[in-house]
């Protein structure tokens, strides 16, 4: 007689499901509260869907209405066309106006983050009412947009590519700020504690411990945002704050929509050209 | 002469350094042994004032360290320059301003800040780098070099401080066994040729005995033994490493284990 055959693991468990069950109860119960608790989040979540389509009067009819229109609109947008050279001329200047508010927009934005994004790092900042206070002034220049600080600077300082600038600037010195701020609590605490353990005070400790770690890092982030910023500096240029968003509005108000598409193409050219640029840049900086 | 009196270094509940007497007088190399986690970072950290004391004093030649702030403690810090196990470079920068770190505390600060050296910090911080035989790679990004490069690098930057001693955590922990005996070749010599007094936290027993001239051990933050090499016998050493003895110690060493006075101090 062969001696008696080890069970499988499978085999092993399944005689002993009894037990199993018995010893670890917990793991066999059906209903258990996180998905009792799942289940109604879900539900909520369905509800409070159809609640807001009901009472912000969405109508799958309206679109479908609608969509007659748009199809004509597509139509007569084709093809794009400046109308004449002269106009061809003003959309070109106002899309290098565009550009300059952007890239100049950015720039201020960085000078003025700059040093509040050391006082608002914990590892950097001067003392923890300094850090508190700083962090909070970012955090509410950030939660207003840039088109919201366009019609503030536009009645402030008047129409035109100042008030764009100005926009830019201060919409982005709160994501700045915060964005620089992080850079800087992620540098490595060991060149800092060396440069202290030299002899170094606070301004050596960041010159030589911190900044030669996040300027490139910085660098990366202000190519992004400028990027990012020629999207926004075409939509400040509709509140009169400069630039071809200006002549853009006019020309969806006056129906010209092949003047139209024409700038919106340009636009895109634009920022694709200016994404594949800064790509590369931040490429380089990482290496 | 550094006089280290009852001091004590408390994290939370933890006693880090627990009441740690301690006199050394210039040009000696003394080694702190003990297993990880004994404070032996944390003393040297103290020494530095990178780390606070929670109680007792820090004389150096008569003069109280501890308590000092603002200019002074920064006079105080490069007097006592620092080698840390993780190298603690800019990573970033180049070699030659790694070096030149180490003269911040002699540079009016607009000058330093603005990388404006002198002629005279540049030929001080080559002759260092020359010394370890790195000189052609001072333009080079410290992050591209080799740890053992690397910590000869921080070596320079410790010597450049012209400092009275130099307190080295660890500086081989990271490193292969070459680079091990270039890195305490270089501190040795440092302290023949300039008298520089050394204080190197060590993990290994082999190393301390080897370039050491008098060795301290920590135990859970107390100082459980001093004294030469010779005098740390078997039976010494495994209080001390407990269960990491083996590790540290060269099993076949003859004369460990023959047994020698006790040389542990009252504290045990
Ligand atoms: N910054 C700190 N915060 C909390 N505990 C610490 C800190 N630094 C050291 N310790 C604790 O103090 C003890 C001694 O640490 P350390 O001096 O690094 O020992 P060693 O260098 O001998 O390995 C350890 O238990 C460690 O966890
Ligand atoms: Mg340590």
């Amino acid at each position: 007689m062969s001696p008696a055959r080890v069970l499988t693991l499978h085999e092993a468990a399944l005689a002993d499901r009894a037990g199993l069950i018995a010893r670890h109860p917990a793991v066999f119960r059906r209903v258990t509260a996180a998905r009792l608790g799942t289940s109604l989040t879900a539900a909520a979540a369905l509800g409070l869907l159809a609640f807001g389509l009901w009472r912000l009067e969405f109508s799958p009819g309206r679109i479908a209405g609608g969509l007659a229109q748009l199809l004509h609109f597509l139509g007569m947008m084709l093809p794009p066309d400046p109308g004449s050279a002269s106009r061809a001329f003003l959309i070109l200047r106002g899309l290098a106006e565009t550009l300059a508010i952007a890239l100049l927009g950015t720039l201020l934005a960085a000078a003025v983050a700059l040093p509040l994004g050391f006082l608002a790092a914990r590892n950097t900042s001067a003392g923890r009412l300094v850090h508190f206070l700083s962090r909070r002034a970012l955090d509410s220049i950030r939660g207003v947009d840039a088109l919201i600080w366009a019609l503030i600077w536009v009645s402030v300082v008047g129409l035109g590519p100042f008030a764009g600038v100005l926009a830019i600037m201060t919409s982005d010195i709160g994501t700045f700020g915060k964005l620089f701020s992080e850079a800087i609590e992620a540098t490595d605490r060991r060149a800092v504690e060396g440069v202290t353990s030299a002899g170094g005070g606070r301004l050596a400790r960041i010159r030589f411990g911190v900044l030669p770690a996040v300027l490139p890092v910085m660098a990366g982030q202000v190519l992004y945002m400028f990027e990012s910023n020629t999207r926004s500096s075409t939509i400040i240029g509709i509140v009169g704050a400069g630039g071809i968003g200006l002549m853009l509005s006019e020309m969806i108000r006056t129906l010209e929509w092949g003047v139209v598409s024409f700038i919106v193409l340009l636009v895109l050219v634009a920022v694709a050209v200016i994404d594949t640029i800064s790509g590369r840049l931040r490429a380089g900086l990482a290496g | 002469m550094l006089i280290i009196e009852g001091l004590t270094r408390r994290f939370g509940d933890r006693v880090a350094v627990d009441d740690v007497c301690l006199e050394v007088p210039r040009g000696a190399f003394v080694g702190i042994i003990g297993r990880s986690g004994a404070g032996k970072s944390t003393l040297l950290r103290l020494v530095n004032r990178l780390a606070e004391p929670s109680a007792g004093r820090i004389l150096w030649d008569g003069a109280e360290v501890t308590g000092l702030r603002g200019r002074a403690l920064r006079d105080w810090r490069a007097r006592c320059a620092m080698v840390f196990q993780g190298f603690n470079l800019s990573g970033r920068l180049d070699v030659l301003t790694n070096v030149l770190v180490g003269r911040l505390n002699k540079v009016p600060a607009h000058r330093s800040l603005l990388c404006l050296w002198s002629d005279a910090d540049r030929a001080v911080a080559l002759a260092a780098l020359e010394r370890f035989d790195i000189a052609e790679l001072a333009a080079q990004r410290a992050e591209h070099l080799s740890g053992g490069q690397q910590q000869r690098v921080a070596i320079a930057r410790a010597l450049v401080q012209e400092p009275e001693i130099i307190l080295a955590d660890e500086p081989i922990a990271s490193l292969d066994p070459r680079n091990t005996r270039v890195v305490m070749e270089a501190l040795a010599r440092i302290n023949r040729d300039y008298g520089i007094t050394v204080l190197c936290n060590l993990h290994s027993l082999d190393i301390a005995r080897s370039y050491c001239d008098r060795l301290v051990g920590l135990s859970a933050g107390r100082l459980v033994f001093d004294g030469a090499p010779d005098a740390l016998d078997a039976d010494a050493a495994r209080r001390l490493y407990g269960l990491e003895a083996a590790d540290v110690m060269d099993a076949a060493r003859p004369g460990l284990a023959s047994p020698a006075p006790s040389p542990f101090l009252a504290h045990t």
